[in-house]
């Protein structure tokens, strides 16, 4: 689906070339084929720009003792709750984005990290050993914290 | 033209979908979260040799724990009530001779005698709990100066000649353990792995062909400040307030202590370290940080006294600071303020 959108994206952004091309016929040296390849490199990074260079994630996974509980669609409203051995974590995920929004734990630090979006943001709860990550191109393999 | 950029387009498609096998295990051990990435061996193999690490983890997270009933805690009971020699583990022995070396070469900022005063501070419990701390209880420890020191190693064993001292290693075993997977894990005829215990990385091998890349944590957002590549043998540490701490009437108490003053150290948000290959790198990875993490000003310093390749330190105002070294290492994925260059 993704391929069909940029694959018309860069239908229109030609069109749109052409005609200006057309306006400016004083430019010249550039062939069809340069102009095709312009429209081409344009209309990829207009699609895929939220992604590759803001890092909006998609998915997250969640673990609990390092146990994969799931991957999760962050475009839903859910709430998951997640067992641990102090007790129910409860992960909610809306509009893109993904917090703790209740726990066990004693200090509820994993509650003040708030709202995660972008690909490889990690949510932790070591009291009840949840974790939340962001999947997708975060640009990095390990997070040293 | 159209079906060349096709082809490179599909390829590049493909060629992400064809990488050998890898094993992503997650274990909390060491009260924190150890990640163990296993590349190009098969599943089962990768498997094995992450089982064989964390039971080694385990063994070690019992042996060298600073409040439940380990080695570590019997030796500290037998300092405080002035029984010794301590006969203790050629292992144990082996950790405090080069804890007491470094501790040496960090000018005592680096101090794993002050359990005493980690307990004070509340961090001696599971979970954490916020304490107040009266200023005369600090200065009852601190009037004592436990410091590595202390420690004597005979034939006979462990002596300390000062009974304040309580060790606790929770600024070195993790380190430790760092070293230690990495050669389980070549022993176990792996190649490619990366191991991560609570933010302390180090590389064995290459991701897929490249370097293993690692994102350095903003001290105070969710996501990464910056990323680097960790080759082969390379370690990474990071010190920080924002991962065992708490707040109390706004002000912010992290587990590192200012062993010049007994208090929480108040200077810094995080301090990295980079370190390049050598027999104790993991260990150098989680003992460099703390001296440029309690002293930032002092950064190129104890950075050059302790052997870090690299290093970057977030002061407490959020400014950076940062050696050539790392500079030309190092790309950022968050805008940074105040950046300060040194040699």
């Amino acid at each position: 689906m993704a391929d069909r959108g940029a694959w018309s994206a860069c239908f229109t952004m030609m069109q749109w070339l052409a005609r200006l091309k057309r306006g400016f016929q004083h430019i010249d040296g550039l062939l069809v084929g340069d102009w095709l390849t312009i429209a081409l490199c344009l209309g990829l990074i207009l699609l895929y720009w939220p992604e590759a260079s803001l890092g909006q994630a998609k998915k997250c996974q969640i673990r609990q003792g390092g146990q994969v509980i799931g991957v999760y669609d962050l475009d839903q409203r859910r709430r998951i709750s997640v067992k641990g051995p102090l007790g129910v974590s409860v992960v909610q995920i809306q509009q893109g984005k993904v917090r703790f929004s209740q726990a066990p734990c004693h200090n509820q630090y994993c509650l003040q990290q708030g709202w995660l979006s972008h690909a490889g943001e990690v949510a932790l709860c070591l009291p009840n050993q949840v974790s939340i990550i962001l999947l997708g191109e975060r640009g990095f393999d390990s997070l040293a914290y | 033209m159209m079906n060349r950029w096709g082809w490179i387009f599909s390829l590049g498609l493909l060629c992400s979908a064809c990488q050998a096998p890898s094993t992503h295990t997650e274990a909390y051990v060491f009260g924190t979260l150890v990640e163990i990435q296993i590349d190009d061996a098969p599943t089962a193999q990768g498997q094995r040799a992450s089982n064989a690490v964390l039971a080694r983890y385990q063994a070690l997270h019992r042996q060298l724990h600073a409040w439940q009933p380990s080695e570590l805690t019997a030796l500290n009971q037998a300092i405080s009530a002035g029984q010794q020699p301590f006969k203790a583990s050629p292992l144990l022995r082996q950790v405090l001779v080069h804890a007491q070396q470094l501790s040496l070469q960090s000018n005592g900022l680096f101090n794993p005698a002050l359990g005493r005063l980690i307990a004070l501070w509340g961090f001696h419990q599971t979970p954490y709990q916020a304490t107040i701390v009266a200023p005369e209880a600090v200065q009852a420890v601190m009037s004592q100066q436990p410091s590595m020191r202390a420690l004597q190693f005979s034939p006979a064993g462990i002596t300390s000649n000062n009974t304040a001292v309580q060790l606790d290693l929770g600024g070195y075993a993790k380190g430790f353990a760092l070293d230690e997977g990495r050669a389980i894990l070549q022993s176990m005829g792996i190649q490619h792995a990366l191991i991560n215990i609570g933010g302390n990385v180090i590389a064995l091998g290459r991701h897929h062909g490249r370097p293993w890349r690692v994102g350095i944590q903003h001290p105070r957002q969710a996501g990464a400040l910056a990323a680097l590549d960790l080759p082969d043998g390379w370690a990474i540490g990071t010190s920080g307030d924002y991962q065992r701490f708490y707040l109390q009437d706004g002000k912010r108490y992290c587990h590192i202590l200012d062993p010049n003053t007994g208090y929480p150290a108040q200077r810094s948000q995080s301090a990295t370290v980079l370190i390049a290959p050598q027999p104790h790198a993991g260990v150098l990875s989680d003992v460099a940080s703390k001296p440029l993490f309690i002293a930032p000003k002092h950064a190129a310093l104890f950075a050059q006294q302790l052997g870090v390749a690299a290093w970057m330190i977030v002061d407490a105002q959020g400014h950076l600071s940062l050696n050539q070294a790392m500079q030309a290492r190092i790309t950022w994925l968050t805008a940074v303020r105040g950046q300060r260059v040194l040699p």
